[in-house]
């Protein structure tokens, strides 16, 4: 057979008139891997500000992957590509399909295509891209990369302050005589400085620049001009900017690296934590509450966790009452088990910074995938108890059929023996083959009672019939049924009523069982005593003899299933091992115990307990 | 000797023949049906004493019968069962059987509950409605609302009283728990049935009266209670 691999197929949603085109696509993919297919958009800034227009074709989009019978979810962040990304890894996608995005050429700091950062970020995951059929697609300036290119107010005022600094110091080192290439050092590590202290790459630009242009203006003959007379200068001025730009972008470039370093370690921190409290938690309640705790703790700000079940876990911020909880969730993020929608965490507050979002999206993927692990372990556990309960079944059902077989041939065979040559045989021995085939029957419907009974608690609590019973009414009434001519039965109830809730056939079976087995292996004229008592909340049944006892070594087996105690049996010659055991099971359904003692001076006492019940009386 | 005639319906021939056998050597009386539709034909044509009647007949449920043969008679039917579940007996009890065995029984239990059945029946056609109640020691006189056990006048408690007059006015009929509770509370809830056996402890205690032997109210596990008939 071959092996089915699921295709989870991702198609991106967008207000892009060409992204019909694309979800059409999808789903015809969809369909030829006959796998899901989940429709994802990732809400940004700028989706806020998205016009009329491009709404409407949105939601004509997300209408038509719903025909398409995908689900549709929608993810918070700016960062597309890690949102994609992170989306793909938890919700198990293995192809992602997108429409061709337009990035115009030429552009220097132009972000890397869609597609060239998902490859990097989900390197395993295949990702189709439709071409563009529509044509152009307009392409909206986003107001995000406008406020990115103009440098904010505060890293003019540091950008200036520096370049100030810079020319003083360039005329402390002129009065001192010091040479031209002083000034220029200081320049160029004025342009470092303004690159570490300022958010914006066009700062370190415009200070490059200036710093050559005042240092010309200053410090070249003729000074307090642009003209420089010396033939070397144009040089000086060109290695001098193109130093000042060098040392500038890579202190850029050192400061986000530094950034992104220190934001990936929180990150991971946050995520080990999460990870470590998850492989602790019990439950799948547990499990919620961990991830309900680490979103509070990473995002400090009211938490809501929603199960499709029905549960809510709800989180606050120190200081904040529950009566602060907003009325309406300001972004939404819904998370899948086994591809089936879990449960959704409702963030209030303001919108999410890329990273918080790509934390949560974490999060929520670990608390899936420890939720999912929770369910698997479940089943295998299950699965192997009901293994361990067909073995047991397999195991009564061979000894049942070996065991039923001695019996059976021994009635047959001497009815066989009665009915061919019974008239010429003396009348002791007729005698004798009829006593074998009584005993030989009984023995049986003792047997099939046990099993009859055993059948019956396989099936559980509810196949029990519980009722009130008078202890000692039901054990009179299960002595009354054994026929011991050589043993002596003993009863003694203490004159006190003693009712319980149970299964009196049952009890009835564990009392037979037990005064069967004590009949069994003792000796004859032994003495049997059956003694009921309160014992705080419980009811103890004690039934003893006077026997040999069982030695020690045996005693913790045999209430074990098929145990049987190979030694001397009185007037029975085979033992299933079932009695005990199934003596065991009653009394665990009906939440008591049973326990083995030495009798003094001798013997054996089984004691067992039963609830008590307490009545009201209807007089 | 006896006289009395018993219908056994029964569809497996070799439980069939044992009861035959058995009736046979013990002197009865007995007609055998193998199926409930001429178990009805049987039972409406012979007028048997006592029914003999196995619950799983391959034509019609058992419990049916019984309640056919109570919309025109009350003769004294003891149901026979293969199935150990109490709730089966509880039903056929219900729907007006008299007694009941379970089956593997043996020769000698089915010889006491005929003796049983024919005591009662002899009880019943000999007496005729009085107000004074007598079985063995115990007397009961429902005009003046008291019992006595040989010279000793029972000191019972209301409760108690009732109980016994439900259990004398069926003497040697298994009477099933939710029967009594009904007959004596009205109800059958849980705490009725355990404030019965309650009653019936006391009731017991005192109707024993230091003799172990002399069991009026006989328990059956799970079923109900009967008055047995001295």
């Amino acid at each position: 057979m071959k092996p089915v691999i699921h295709e989870h197929i991702l198609v991106c949603l967008s207000s892009a008139p060409s992204n019909a085109n694309t979800i059409r696509a999808a789903a015809k993919l969809s369909q030829a891997f006959g796998g899901t297919m989940t429709a994802l958009y990732v809400q940004t800034k700028s989706s806020d500000q998205m016009g009329a227009e491009d709404r409407r074709r949105l939601q004509r989009h997300t209408r038509l992957a719903e025909q398409f019978g995908a689900s549709v979810s929608t993810v918070t962040g700016d960062d597309v590509a890690f949102q994609i990304a992170e989306f793909a890894r938890i919700a198990k996608a293995t192809k992602i399909v997108l429409g061709r995005s337009v990035v115009p050429k030429g552009r220097i700091f132009a972000p890397k295509p869609l597609t060239e950062q998902l490859v990097e970020l989900a390197p395993y995951l295949d990702v189709y891209i439709i071409p563009d059929s529509a044509g152009k697609n307009q392409r909206r300036r986003n107001p995000a990369t406008k406020q990115r290119i103009l440098p904010s107010l505060r890293d003019m005022w540091i950008t200036m302050g520096i370049l100030a600094l810079s020319t003083v110091i360039g005329f402390v080192f002129h009065r001192l005589r010091f040479t031209e290439a002083n000034t220029i050092t200081v320049y160029i590590l004025g342009v470092l400085l303004t690159a570490l202290f300022t958010k914006n790459y066009v700062c370190s630009g415009i200070s490059s620049l200036v710093g050559v242009l005042l240092f010309n203006f200053f410090f070249t003959e003729p000074r307090l001009s642009f003209r420089a007379y010396a033939s070397g200068y144009p040089v000086t001025f060109a290695i001098m900017l193109f130093a000042s730009l060098l040392t500038g972008t890579l202190a850029n470039r050192l400061a986000v690296h530094v950034k992104r370093s220190t934001q990936t370690a929180w990150r991971t921190q946050v995520l080990l934590e999460t990870t470590q409290q998850l492989s602790q938690a019990e439950s799948e309640m547990d499990i919620l509450e961990v991830m309900a705790d680490q979103l509070l703790k990473l995002l400090n700000r009211p938490i809501l966790l929603q199960c499709v079940n029905g549960t809510t876990i709800r989180r606050f911020p120190e200081g904040e009452s529950p009566d602060d909880f907003p009325d309406t969730a300001s972004q939404r993020f819904s998370f899948q088990i086994g591809g089936e929608p879990f449960a959704q965490a409702l963030v209030y507050g303001n919108a999410l910074e890329p990273l918080e979002s790509g934390i949560l999206h974490s999060i929520l993927g670990e608390g899936a995938l420890a939720i999912e692990n929770r369910r698997n372990a479940r089943q295998k556990e299950e699965a192997a108890v009901l293994a361990k309960n067909e073995q047991l079944r397999a195991d009564l059902l061979r000894s049942i059929s070996h065991d039923l077989r001695t019996p059976l041939t021994s009635i047959s065979g001497n009815a066989e023996t009665l009915l061919t040559s019974g008239h010429g045989m003396e009348e002791s021995d007729r005698r004798n083959l009829l006593t074998d085939i009584y005993e030989d029957a009984v023995w049986l419907i003792r047997l099939v009672e046990n099993l009859l009974s055993i059948t019956r608690i396989g099936e559980g609590q509810a196949q029990l019939n519980m009722t009130t019973e008078l202890v000692d009414e039901v054990i009179t009434e299960s002595v009354r049924h054994i026929r011991a001519k050589t043993h002596t039965i003993e009863t003694d109830f203490g004159g006190e009523i003693l009712l319980s809730q149970m299964d009196a056939r049952l009890i009835s079976q564990v009392i037979i069982n037990l005064v069967d087995n004590a009949v069994k292996y003792t000796p004859q004229g032994s003495k049997i005593r059956i003694r009921a008592r309160k014992q705080g909340k419980q009811i103890l049944v004690c039934v003893a003899d006077d026997g040999p006892g069982i030695p020690d070594e045996r005693k913790s087996r045999v209430f074990e299933m098929f145990y049987t105690g190979n030694g001397k049996i009185a007037d029975c010659r085979r033992s299933m091992g079932l009695g005990l055991y199934l003596c065991q099971a009653i009394i665990h359904l009906h939440g008591g115990e049973i326990t083995l003692t030495d009798n003094t001076p001798h013997g054996c006492v089984f004691s067992f307990t039963l609830p008590i019940s307490e009545v009201t009386i209807n007089a | 000797m006896h006289k009395f005639l018993i219908l056994v319906v029964e569809d497996d021939p070799a439980i069939r023949n044992l009861m035959a056998a058995t009736l046979k050597s013990h002197d009865y009386r007995f007609i055998t049906a193998p199926t409930g539709a001429s178990a009805l034909m049987q039972a409406s044509t012979a007028q048997p004493d006592i029914v003999l009647l196995d619950l799983g007949l391959p034509d019609v449920d058992g419990i049916e019968i019984i309640r056919k043969i109570r919309t025109w008679s009350q003769m004294p039917i003891i149901v026979i069962s293969a199935r150990a579940e109490d709730t089966d007996k509880i039903h056929a009890l219900d729907a007006g059987a008299d007694d009941y065995l379970t089956k593997p029984f043996s020769v000698e239990e089915l010889l006491a509950r005929l003796r049983v059945t024919q005591r009662r029946l002899t009880f019943m056609q000999t007496s005729a409605p009085s107000p004074i109640f007598t079985n063995g020691e115990l007397r009961i006189d429902y005009a003046a609302g008291c019992a006595w056990l040989g010279e000793q006048e029972l000191h019972l408690t209301p409760m108690e009283y009732k109980l016994l007059c439900v259990m004398a006015q069926n003497v040697g009929k298994v009477l099933t728990l939710s029967f009594i509770t009904q007959k004596v509370w009205g109800s059958s809830t849980d705490s009725d049935i355990a404030s019965l056996r309650v009653f019936m402890a006391t009731l017991r205690k005192k109707l024993s009266a230091g003799k172990e032997e002399a069991q009026y109210i006989q328990t059956h596990i799970g079923v109900g209670y009967r008055m047995q008939k001295l």
